[in-house]
């Protein structure tokens, strides 16, 4: 079996690469990829904790192992596609009005 | 037994039903002043059902510990659902006046304030990383909603924009910082990480990286300088009831979230001790947001982004108290919760007065749209100088009594350098309220200069004068306010 410090360097490698992808890049496409990177980032380090170590949460009764990791990244997944169906239509209505979908473009709002 | 159940989400069920019914009222009445009407009401029925349950006293009610931790249902809580619901109440109300007043009538608003505040009541419920993680996303979905909602308007997509992506960047770090606390102390529930923190465990690298990243999360959500970029931009781009449900319920519910996560999974004492624990990194954060948002509030010229500013200086003396919570939580939390109360008040308030001042076509933006208002308007000038008052912390108001509560609190604990630093920032904070004030009462508009009319809207008024009296009953008689805001703070005990 792989080691669970596998696992958790390639997912802070990856949430570095997203962090820095968000910091750096302008077109807010790819500033939406930036942060999905992050995101499964988050994934793979909550299931690969509890591959390694199922323990039992507070108030869990039932016998066999804790899937409170597995669990939550579903519900990561759910949550961020509304998210981001939310986040392309405000690209879309920028794109709209600006014709541009570049964040640096988007400076109407200044002290 | 189920009732108590039943009562206990009873708030919570309320709203988010309600914001459902509201949808398919949408399609059968389409006039929007009485979908404001049915949202307040929906809202105000929210308010109440959270009063039952503080009058029945929710430790009372039996069953209500199986919901734990997905949702904790306690004094707390019930603190929480009240504020949120008064606060997107009076939102609504000045959305029912001002989206027909500048033509962007849409049904979908109401819901999503019932919506967003949904979101932010679970917010304060949520005693697990999974609830807290839905919460957070329900609120702000609908809020960056609400932002872009003006679709004909560059300013509130890019407003919405930046608000969004930054957000959503918040969110990845808090989870981020869950899955590592996740798998330094294998929970995602707050109390088993605060058991598990506890335990000498203070200095595990991945436990210490995992707090670091969830607070940074968390005041993203609460704006505090350095993490504030996106706050004026998305507070000016939202149409002015979009930007009070922000400045008012997204930020109270951020501020639940910080609570209750400092509290249970990091209220032991190696963590609020100064020397190893958050208390150091808050006090910076209280001190560089109150700061940093004072001064630039000074120079804005529009008194609409003047007021983002000042709702961020709001959350850093609101940080203050927070950061007085490391040895005394019910005193310090007490004094942030009854600052959240004021502030909410006042500043749905002063933008419910900006909004007044306005009418279609021109709304009131710069100073000089408000100069000569209280001579031509003496009624909506004199609503704006109550809350501006309220809001620069002058006596008789709430907004007074709410940062003296503050202070004194820093000052029991012995935060002398943060406590003249707050009051010599609430001085400076009073320069550019009264400014406005200044422009009201003493300048008239340039000759020629296009004057803003103020619009007629019962909404509006009825907001402004709930609001006026709630500032001045919480300033004048907060006695108990303050019990209750206390006897709300005491979660930690448990």
């Amino acid at each position: 079996m792989i080691p669970v410090e596998h696992y958790v360097t390639l997912s802070s490698l990856l949430f570095i690469i997203g962090g820095v992808g968000f910091l750096v890049r302008r077109n807010v496409l790819v500033t939406l990829m930036s942060i999905e990177v992050m995101l499964n980032a988050v994934n793979l380090a909550l299931v690969a904790f509890n591959r390694a170590r199922p323990w039992h949460a507070i108030g869990q009764t039932y016998a066999g192992g804790s899937h409170t990791g597995q669990v939550f990244a579903f519900f990561i997944i759910a949550a961020e596609a509304a998210e981001v169906a939310v986040g392309l239509a405000i690209v879309l209505a920028l794109y709209r009005l600006r014709r541009t979908v570049r964040s640096d473009e988007a400076d109407l709002l200044k002290n | 037994m189920m009732t108590d159940i039943a009562l206990a989400l009873s708030p919570l069920a309320v709203v988010g039903i309600g914001g459902l019914l509201l949808m398919l009222a949408e399609a059968l009445f389409p006039r929007g002043g009485q979908l404001a009407l049915g949202a307040v009401t929906i809202l105000l029925a929210g308010a109440a059902f959270g009063a039952v349950v503080w009058m029945v006293g929710p430790e009372s009610l039996d069953d209500v510990a199986t919901l734990a931790p997905w949702l904790i249902v306690d004094r707390f809580t019930i603190f929480f659902d009240i504020l949120l619901c008064a606060g997107g109440a009076l939102a609504a109300l000045l959305a029912g006046g001002y989206m027909p007043e500048h033509r962007i009538e849409r049904g979908e608003f109401y819901a999503l304030i019932l919506f967003s505040t949904f979101g932010a009541m679970m917010l304060a419920a949520a005693g697990d990383a999974l609830t807290l993680f839905l919460g957070l996303e329900t609120m702000s979905i609908g809020a960056y909603s609400m932002t872009a909602f003006r679709r004909a308007s560059p300013r509130s997509a890019e407003g919405a924009l930046k608000y969004f992506l930054l957000g959503s960047f918040a969110a990845a770090v808090l989870l981020y910082g869950f899955a590592l606390l996740y798998g330094a102390t294998g929970h995602t529930d707050l109390a088993g990480i605060g058991a598990a923190a506890k335990t000498g465990a203070a200095r595990n690298p991945l436990l210490v990286l995992g707090a670091a990243l969830v607070l940074v999360g968390i005041v993203f959500k609460v704006s505090a300088v350095p993490f504030h970029a996106w706050t004026p931009d998305a507070y000016e781009g939202a149409p002015t009831p979009g930007t009070t449900f922000m400045a008012v319920a997204v930020k109270a519910g951020a501020f639940a979230m910080l609570l209750r996560v400092l509290l249970v999974a990091f209220g032991s004492d190696v963590w609020t001790s100064w020397a190893s624990g958050w208390p150091p990194m808050v006090a910076t954060l209280a001190a560089l947001t109150m700061t940093v948002a004072n001064l630039i509030a000074g120079r804005q010229e529009s008194v609409k982004r003047m007021l983002a500013y000042s709702s961020i200086a709001h959350a850093g003396y609101a940080l203050v108290g927070v950061t007085a919570m490391m040895r005394d939580p019910v005193k310090g939390g007490g004094s942030v919760l009854f600052y959240l109360v004021a502030y909410t008040v006042s500043t749905a308030g002063a933008f419910g007065a900006l909004i007044l001042c306005g009418s279609r076509g021109r709304e009131a933006v710069s100073y000089e749209d408000l100069s000569g208002l209280g001579r031509r308007h003496p009624a909506a000038a004199l609503a704006f100088s109550v809350f501006l008052v309220s809001l620069a912390g002058i006596p008789p108001t709430a907004g007074f009594f709410a940062k003296w509560l503050v202070f004194r609190s820093a000052i029991d604990e012995g935060l002398y350098a943060l406590a003249i630093l707050a009051f010599v920032n609430s001085v400076i904070g009073a320069y550019y309220y009264l400014r406005v004030l200044v422009y009201m009462y003493m300048r008239e508009p340039a000759a020629g200069a296009p004057v803003a009319v103020p619009m007629r809207s019962g909404y509006v008024s009825t907001a402004l004068v709930v609001s006026a009296l709630l500032v001045l009953g919480l300033g004048l008689a907060p006695t108990s306010y303050v019990d209750m805001a206390v006897q709300a703070a005491k979660l930690g005990a448990g």
